[in-house]
């Protein structure tokens, strides 16, 4: 009898561990691409020019980097090297006022901030002067339920991700509505659905990047709408985890150079950096308080030349990264 | 008689700031840990009236809201607003101020 069960039971231990093995293989992936260096980091907590109180978005543009510091409800901008060049936005639901700012987004001259509080997207010249606001609170075509990110495309339409909507929209350059993804307030967990999604990126080619938040996984869609791919652990099914290519919230997506996907692993204290096809390349960041620690990443950017930039949420700072030399 | 009233006004004066102090709420709530979250719920805390300041601790699943003298937060609603900003609600302490 004793023989029989110390049979079974290792029986389950060999299959628990196979699965682990198969588990590990298929949706485990390698780093195939070498690294990424911390380079600098700047800010803390607090309301004075250079300092933070909830980094939450970034965009980076010409050799600036802007910075949403949401309960300081203003946007910051910085050289490349951290110094403090400028400040713009206060607090209200008036023009150029700001609730919560979240991801940003530049397109031509122009930056677009989510006001997650004031459910609508204000574009703003660089330099801070506010132009118009598209969007009200809504669950209506063109309006919003706390929007967490925008990606512009060339002809000036929005992809909107409506955070509590629980989709993407997409919209004319004056706000009106073309289409959407999701069903308006409805979570779901397969292909097109979403939960909480908060920010979007367009490619070159017109391929949309949605971060489909609490879904911890990256939805890809063609130009034509259609739904192409997905990750982010396995089957990309909301099944989070601290292995390469898993996430633990997904907070912010952003294209490199390349064409790449960089993404904000919230929990996960890190970047992740995918080929355009959802290949995983690599990832760099850890939890803490040191150089080169996140304590939670929220927001990521690329320049033009490769550094990233990320938004590090509870160390209220701003970190720079460069790739690593092969 | 004169002291007796002076006194009385005195009571009354030192009281009123005592008695507009207001109420605060400590509430528990589950899976409460991103920004989105904390600006989702301070968001329709805000929209209460009587509501004067909100407070979120991450780290401790905490929402601390200190409400105006006359204003009450019901379970009830508490579990609502929870329920409407994606969170689960636990369990509300009230403190006078």
């Amino acid at each position: 009898m004793r023989k029989i069960i110390l049979k079974i039971a290792g029986g389950i231990v060999a299959l628990l561990l196979g699965f682990a093995a198969v588990i590990w293989l298929v949706w485990v992936p390698s780093a195939s691409e070498p690294g990424y260096v911390f380079v600098a980091a700047w800010g803390e907590r607090g309301a004075a020019p250079g300092q933070f109180n909830d980094p939450t978005g970034i965009v980076v543009h010409a050799g600036e980097v802007f910075v949403s510091d949401a309960r300081n409800a203003r946007i910051q901008v910085f050289e490349f090297d951290g110094r403090f060049k400028r400040q713009f936005g206060t607090r209200g639901d008036g023009p150029g006022q700001l609730g919560r700012p979240m991801n940003l987004n530049i397109s031509g001259n122009e930056l677009y901030v989510v006001d997650y509080w004031n459910d609508r997207i204000q574009v703003f010249t660089l330099d801070g002067t506010p132009l118009r606001a598209i969007g009200k609170a809504g669950k209506g075509p063109g309006e919003f339920g706390s929007p967490g990110g925008v990606a512009v495309a060339a002809n000036g339409d929005l992809f909107v991700a409506d955070f509590y909507g629980q989709r993407i929209q997409h919209l004319r350059a004056d706000g009106s509505f073309v289409k959407q993804w999701g069903i308006t307030g409805k979570i779901g967990i397969w292909a097109g659905e979403f939960n909480y999604p908060t920010d979007v990126a367009l490619a070159t080619n017109g391929t949309l990047y949605a971060a489909d938040g609490y879904n911890d996984r990256i939805q890809v869609f063609g130009p034509n709408g259609k739904f192409l791919r997905k990750w982010g652990g396995p089957f990309a099914l909301n099944i989070f985890g601290p292995f390469n290519g898993w996430f633990a919230t997904v907070t912010s997506v952003d294209i490199g150079p390349r064409g790449n996907v960089f993404v904000a692993d919230f929990y996960n204290n890190r970047i992740q950096k995918f080929s355009p096809d959802g290949t995983f390349l690599t990832a760099f960041g850890k939890k803490g308080h040191g150089p080169g620690q996140f304590d939670k990443a929220i927001a990521v950017s690329v320049a033009d030349d490769g550094t990233v930039f990320v938004a590090d949420y509870v160390n209220n700072r701003v970190q720079k990264w460069q790739p690593m030399k092969k | 008689m004169k002291k007796l009233i002076a006194l009385l006004l005195m009571a009354l004066v030192w009281s009123i700031p005592v008695l507009a102090a207001g109420t605060q709420y400590q509430m528990r709530v589950d899976g409460l840990a991103c920004p989105y979250c904390a600006y989702g719920i301070e968001k329709k805390l805000k929209k209460i009236e009587g509501v004067e300041k909100i407070d979120v601790d991450l780290n401790k699943g905490l929402v601390i809201v200190k409400v105006a003298d006359g204003v009450k937060l019901t379970e009830k609603q508490m579990t609502q607003l929870f329920k409407d900003a994606g969170f689960t609600y636990r369990s509300m302490t009230e403190k006078a101020l």
